[in-house]
């Protein structure tokens, strides 16, 4: 045969890779089957007349009711999506009542299309139910002329009598029509009036009406026609006998048939019970127990969730198992042809497993359904109360309330393994088809070949009309020359190595029995069991009175059922497609009729209620399921689409999953962000804090694998196919910055200190980032940041945030927080301030857009509560590390502009101040004790008209000490990350430390070690030959060496205190002539000198003073800043030892404190300074504060030599640089607002 | 027990049925390689649509960091002066 070249040729096709990594969470979609043959005759049992079995009479009539049973299906389509004309009809305004005729007429041509359809349905059913009894009656006459029923024939007869069954209960069921009806008889009689001869019309209407408003009218007539002639009831016992044998013994294999036997039954013994005598033969065959057993189920899914669970796991490997035996057998060249058989035949009993599995399983989601539509919900929870329980529609109730939590969960675990199986089952389908035709050909040759042998030589030798029909069973499906079809060598040798008691060997042959073969097949041994008398009593294969010995008995009945499941197996996609389809859910016409809606909410929808369920439940086990529920959709439209034949319903069910999918998608992106937030902000808490704990597990979340999902680049829903991993990706990115705008938009309604708080929740979003990107390709976290800060100017050094800082410094920061000298910390003052700081109201969001949860949330806020209420050094860190050394010069460039700018706008107000002073201020008097002292002063210091002045030069000195204290803390922080950043570079380019605390190059003038690392690997690698690409190992060699100059370069950086301090001095130079005047006499000056620190000294006891009669202890009016100013701005003109000698409080100090050892001397009496006492406290405090900062002055920035460091453009600062003192030595700054 | 019918000319349809067997080997062997050529087909598109996927999502990320770097060289390009030294 010339089918080697085609086999090859597909052969080579596998040497295609086609992997791609898709994970299989959906259902099979919607399968293009190329098959529907086996089950029913593709050729309409025309090739059953070759058999010569004299059935024409039989297969004529069988295609008959086959027709009919066609025809009928697409009838109950037609009246299952009717839809009621009527509602539609619109209202004829009061201005158009004239054409009412017009109106009329249209109504009746719009409804005489519909009407013409039910008359074809009234028509159809009267002619099917006569066809039908003529049938029955044809086949149950006692005295048989003609061959049959055949089985084949007693299903289409169950068949069609289930189609009519179903007709009526939906005529019953749909009201719009009997309402539609009323209006066409209406309008006809309207429009009719000018037609001449409508007799005949209306009489058909009026039929037409008994027709649809009698209720079961179609069954009623069934009757009739039944009992027309009296003799049916032998066919109506030999249909329920066979009908509960099917259902006891599970003989349909497929649910659906199974269903279709439920639902005629009770009509069949209705009708085989008309009367006393028939009944009592009836139940004389049938006890009446057997039939009410049948009925008997549960039907909840919970209850069975645990078998189900078992079964598909169990189920699962052992198909895997065998789909691997098999694709190992292909691979074997010469495989033992009893394993081979072996292998197969496993497979061909897994499949059947598999279709009784999924049929068992979709049957219980049907009979659920079913169940839960028959019983509407009770009670809608505590909490709703009854009015608004009836306030729901009826699919409502039925739908929506009527599935518990735990039942939607079954529900969608059982649909997805349902889908699961399916498409598994779905995936090997060519693989496996050869080696199920092989299997069930050798199934019925060991049959007819063997076991039929057997019998035909022992038990029926001396039947003769028996063995007839065992013999012609052999004629009509023996395959002998199977086993010539090898060489006769190979066959020879099987033969002999074969068991010799096993009879016929045959070779296997890839093909399998025909629909018709398989008819006849199991007409002949109905035949044989049944001796062609339908009075026979008893069940099919019962063996009262038979003349068969039990034990032929039993193989003919094994093989008369394994016949009826092989066309099923035949028909693999199809059935599987029969099997997994569950677009039943979605429909339900019935309550759209009823709650006169068009569509309900996607809320009322099964599927999406799976799908909302899957994403809101707590356990993440049923999370890759997620995809299943929407297959369901898919089922539902091809049902719309190929049975139903309905594009409106199409359309609908298109509307809705496009609704459904964009909300899908949307939920779902939300739950994969809360959850990467949750897990990188539980992954972020003080592991110390949670282990002290009791309830730390509550912070703790629990893992859910997205990782499949995010994966998924198909899904397939309503034919197209869709990318879910690039829509979520788009999703992200957008939610990412999102996010970040939210986070710059709160800490701009806050103040500085809560800058802490913002690096915090960056640093979680950074890192739920950096665990998202492990599975999704989304934007680089910097490239947001950069965009989000506004950032990515190449020519900008400020960034949003900077510009922030910046602002919040100017305008909140530094007018309004104190600062105190002990804890290293700026307070914000309890004073009122000056300009009230406007500030947009905090914004708030989602829980997500901050930690995640509100477990997390509440954790992480109380920590960043605790660093809410000042500004110190973890602020600092945090300023550092969000600005980075890209903005951060720019933001010490503007403070220290600041300072000059303070400085200039100080100038004309000091020589305000120092107009007023008095000519001449000599050294306070000891004579006058402290009492007096204080009075001269007072007397001298006469500002009072000027108090106003007064208070601002303090707030500029403050806000001056402010920005150096600020500087300072800068500083330490940039100290600690240099020096973190030495340790870690330290090793790599040599340095170890030296004896006298010098950091000294481990080599001399040779390389660093990382160079030399990079060099020798170099050389390593480029010296074997197969190196294939070596200028690569040189770039990198040479990038080393770049590294090494950078990093050394940047070992040694400046302090930016020292610098900032050198700036003071050079903005402070411009001034030297007027607040530092250099005496005339060339001795110090002491009375008349108006110079900066006799102004400081005045401010300061004014001060001092003010604050100590305001309130004990209210230091807080200016805080410890105002020293910081006064103190760096007198050390910078040179004048702290005039200061020192010349302060008024330092001067009353020592007054006090002859005062007091004289007064110990003389009185012993303590309290005669008391009126003083906190006056003096303070005065000693200002003093020890400003020795401080003289002191941290003279380490920081000598005098002798103004050297500093300098912040290059880049950023880098360089290391002591001997500077002039002028403003100009710092245009190498970046000019701040550029 | 009166049965109608039975195979009349038993011997001729048992030639047939054998031909019947043998003719039908050979279509079923030819539906099944087309069924496999076809399924090759769809898996061969299913797996091509994913790596186009992979491939348009490359694409994207680098086209947004293309936009990016484009706008960078934008900023920089308006204001040369700052680069002349």
């Amino acid at each position: 045969m010339a089918a080697v070249p085609v086999e090859e040729a597909i052969a080579a096709l596998s040497t295609f890779s086609l992997e791609d990594e898709q994970p299989e969470i959906q259902g099979p979609a919607v399968l293009v089957s190329t098959e529907r043959g086996a089950t029913s005759s593709p050729v309409e049992y025309s090739d059953v007349s070759a058999y010569r079995l004299s059935l024409s009479e039989d297969t004529k009539a069988l295609n008959q009711l086959n027709t009919l049973i066609q025809e009928g299906k697409e009838m109950s389509s037609v009246l299952y999506t009717y839809r009621s004309c009527v509602k539609a009809l619109p209202q004829l305004p009061e201005s158009m009542k004239h054409s009412q005729a017009d109106l009329y007429l249209e109504t009746y041509q719009v409804l005489d299309l519909e009407m013409s359809r039910l008359r074809e349905i009234q028509r159809w059913q009267a002619s099917a139910s006569s066809k039908l009894a003529a049938d029955m009656q044809r086949f149950s006459r006692p005295e048989r002329r003609i061959n049959g029923p055949t089985i084949t024939h007693l299903w289409s007869m169950l068949k069609l009598l289930d189609v009519l069954v179903q007709l009526d209960h939906l005529k019953n069921a749909k009201a719009s029509i009997p309402n539609d009806f009323s209006w066409y008889k209406r309008t006809f009689t309207q429009v009719s009036v000018q037609w001449p001869d409508t007799d005949s019309m209306r009489e058909e209407l009026d039929d037409l009406q008994i027709f649809l408003s009698t209720r079961w009218a179609i069954l009623l007539n069934l009757h009739v026609e039944m009992f027309r002639v009296n003799n049916v009831e032998d066919i109506l016992q030999v249909l329920i006998v066979f009908a509960v044998e099917s259902l006891e013994l599970d003989f349909a294999l497929l649910f659906p048939e199974r269903h279709m036997l439920l639902r005629v039954l009770p009509v069949l013994v209705v009708m085989a019970t008309s009367s006393d005598k028939d009944s009592e033969s009836l139940y004389k065959r049938v006890k009446i127990n057997r039939l009410i057993n049948i009925f008997k189920r549960h039907y909840l899914i919970v209850n069975h969730m645990g078998t189900i669970r078992a079964e598909h796991d169990d189920f699962a490997i052992r198909f895997a198992a065998s789909v691997n035996q098999l694709l190992l057998l292909k691979s074997t060249d010469g495989a033992d042809i009893e394993w081979c058989k072996e292998i197969k035949g496993n497979m061909y009993d897994m499949v059947v497993e598999g279709f009784q599995l999924l049929s068992r399983w979709t049957a219980r989601v049907w009979e659920q359904c079913a169940w839960k539509f028959s019983r509407p919900c009770k009670d809608a929870g505590p909490s709703e109360s009854q009015e608004l329980l009836s306030s729901y529609s009826d699919y409502e109730k039925v739908v929506r309330y009527n599935y518990s939590q735990e039942e939607r969960k079954a529900l969608v675990e059982l649909v997805s393994y349902i889908k699961s199986v399916g498409s598994m089952m779905q995936r090997c389908d060519t693989l496996v088809a050869d080696a199920l035709w092989e299997t069930i050909h050798a199934e019925v040759q060991d049959f007819v070949q063997n076991t039929l042998a057997t019998m035909l030589r022992t038990t029926f030798r001396k039947k003769k009309d028996l063995s007839r029909i065992l013999s012609d069973m052999r004629t009509l499906s023996a395959d002998w020359m199977a086993n010539t079809s090898k060489p006769e060598s190979e066959f020879q040798s099987l033969q002999h190595g074969g068991d010799e008691s096993r009879g016929n060997f045959f070779y296997p042959r890839p093909v399998a029995p025909t629909a018709a073969q398989v008819h006849c097949l199991q007409f002949l041994i109905y035949e044989v069991v049944s001796g062609g008398n339908l009075r026979k009593p008893g069940g099919l294969f019962g063996n009262s009175g038979s003349e068969i010995p039990v034990n032929d008995l039993k193989q003919l009945e094994t093989f008369f059922y394994k016949l009826s499941f092989f066309l099923h197996i035949l028909d693999y996609s199809a059935t599987i497609a029969t099997l997994t389809d569950l677009g039943f859910l979605w429909f339900r016409e019935f309550y759209l009729e009823s709650s006169r809606v068009i569509q309900f909410p996607i809320e009322c929808s099964l599927p999406w209620m799976l799908v909302e369920h899957v994403l809101e439940s707590p356990s993440a086990g049923l999370l890759e399921s997620v995809l299943m529920p929407f297959d369901i959709y898919n089922d539902s439209a091809q049902h719309a689409l190929v049975v139903l034949k309905q594009r409106f319903l199409y359309d609908e069910i298109e509307a809705e999953v496009d609704h459904c999918f964009d909300i899908f998608v949307s939920k779902l992106c939300e739950v994969i962000f809360t959850y990467y937030k949750s897990w990188s902000a539980s992954e972020l808490l003080d592991p110390s804090f949670l282990f002290a704990l009791d309830n730390g597990e509550k912070y703790s979340i629990q893992p859910m694998r997205f990782s499949s999902l995010l994966k998924m680049t198909r899904v397939k829903l309503l034919g197209r196919t869709i990318d879910l991993r690039s829509l979520i990706a788009e999703r992200m990115n957008k939610v990412f910055r999102e996010n970040l705008e939210f986070l710059f938009d709160r800490f701009e309604s806050q103040d500085l200190c809560a800058i802490v708080e913002l690096e915090k929740l960056l640093d979680i979003l950074k890192h739920s980032h950096e665990l998202l990107s492990k599975d999704l390709s989304i934007d680089s976290f910097s490239l947001m940041l950069n965009e989000m800060q506004e950032n990515i100017s190449l020519v900008s050094f400020s960034s949003r945030l900077a510009s922030q800082i910046w602002s919040e410094m100017q305008n909140d920061f530094l007018p309004n927080f104190i600062l105190c000298n002990t804890t290293q910390r700026f307070i914000r003052s309890l004073k009122v301030p000056l300009v009230p700081v406007q500030k947009p109201s905090i914004p708030q969001a989602k829980p997500n857009f901050y930690c995640g949860t509100q477990e997390l949330n509440s954790a992480h806020q109380s920590f960043a509560r605790l660093h809410s209420g000042f500004f110190g050094i973890p602020h600092m860190i945090s300023v550092v590390k969000l600005l980075g050394p890209r903005s951060l010069p720019w933001l010490i460039r503007a403070l220290l502009d600041h300072i000059s700018n303070k400085i200039a706008t100080l100038e004309p107000m000091i020589s305000g101040l120092q107009e007023t002073l008095p000519k001449s201020i000599g050294l306070l008097p000891f004579d006058g004790g402290v009492t007096g002292c204080m009075r001269l002063v007072k007397e001298q210091l006469s500002w009072g008209t000027k108090s106003e002045l007064k208070a601002e030069v303090l707030r500029g000195i403050k806000e001056i000490g402010s920005v150096l204290y600020w500087m300072g803390i800068l500083d330490i922080v940039l100290r600690e990350l240099d020096t973190t950043h030495f340790m870690q570079t330290a090793p790599w380019l040599g340095l170890i430390p030296g004896a006298d605390g010098q950091t000294l190059h481990s080599q001399n003038g040779g390389d660093s070690p990382v160079v030399n690392l990079f060099k020798s690997a170099t050389t390593a690698i480029v010296s074997n030959p197969r190196c294939p690409n070596p200028t690569s190992f040189y770039t990198m060699s040479k990038q080393a060496e770049a590294a090494d100059l950078l990093y050394k370069a940047n070992l040694n950086t400046g302090s930016v205190l020292e610098y900032a301090l050198a700036f003071t001095s050079a903005a402070l130079d411009k001034y030297c002539s007027k607040w530092s005047a250099a005496p005339k006499t060339g001795f110090i000056d002491i009375t008349t000198s108006k110079d900066f620190y006799r102004i400081y000294s005045g401010l300061q006891i004014g001060y001092l003073e003010q604050s100590v009669q305001l309130q004990p202890n209210n230091h807080d009016v200016l805080g410890d800043s105002v020293a910081w100013g006064g103190c760096t701005m007198i050390y910078l003109l040179g004048q702290q030892l005039h200061f020192e000698l010349f302060d008024f409080s330092y001067q009353i100090l020592n007054v006090a404190e002859v005062e007091a050892v004289s007064i110990t001397q003389t009185h012993k009496n303590h309290h005669f300074v008391q009126g003083w006492d906190t006056l003096l406290e303070a005065m000693k405090k200002a003093r020890r504060l400003n020795n401080h900062v003289f002191s941290m002055l003279k380490a920081r920035c000598p005098l002798e030599d103004k050297t500093a460091c300098a912040i290059k453009q880049s950023g880098a600062p360089l290391h002591r640089i001997k500077f002039e003192n002028t403003v100009s030595a710092f245009e190498t700054l970046p000019q701040k607002g550029t | 027990m009166a049965r109608a019918g039975g195979i009349t000319n038993a011997v001729n349809v048992g030639i047939a049925v054998q031909a019947d067997w043998e003719n039908r080997e050979f279509i079923s062997h030819i539906s099944l390689n087309v069924r496999r050529l076809f399924e090759f087909l769809v898996q061969f598109e299913a797996t091509t649509k994913s790596k186009l996927a992979s491939l348009n999502e490359k694409l994207d990320t680098l086209e947004r960091r293309l936009e990016l770097l484009e706008v960078q060289v934008g900023t920089a390009s308006a204001n040369p002066s700052l680069f002349s030294t």
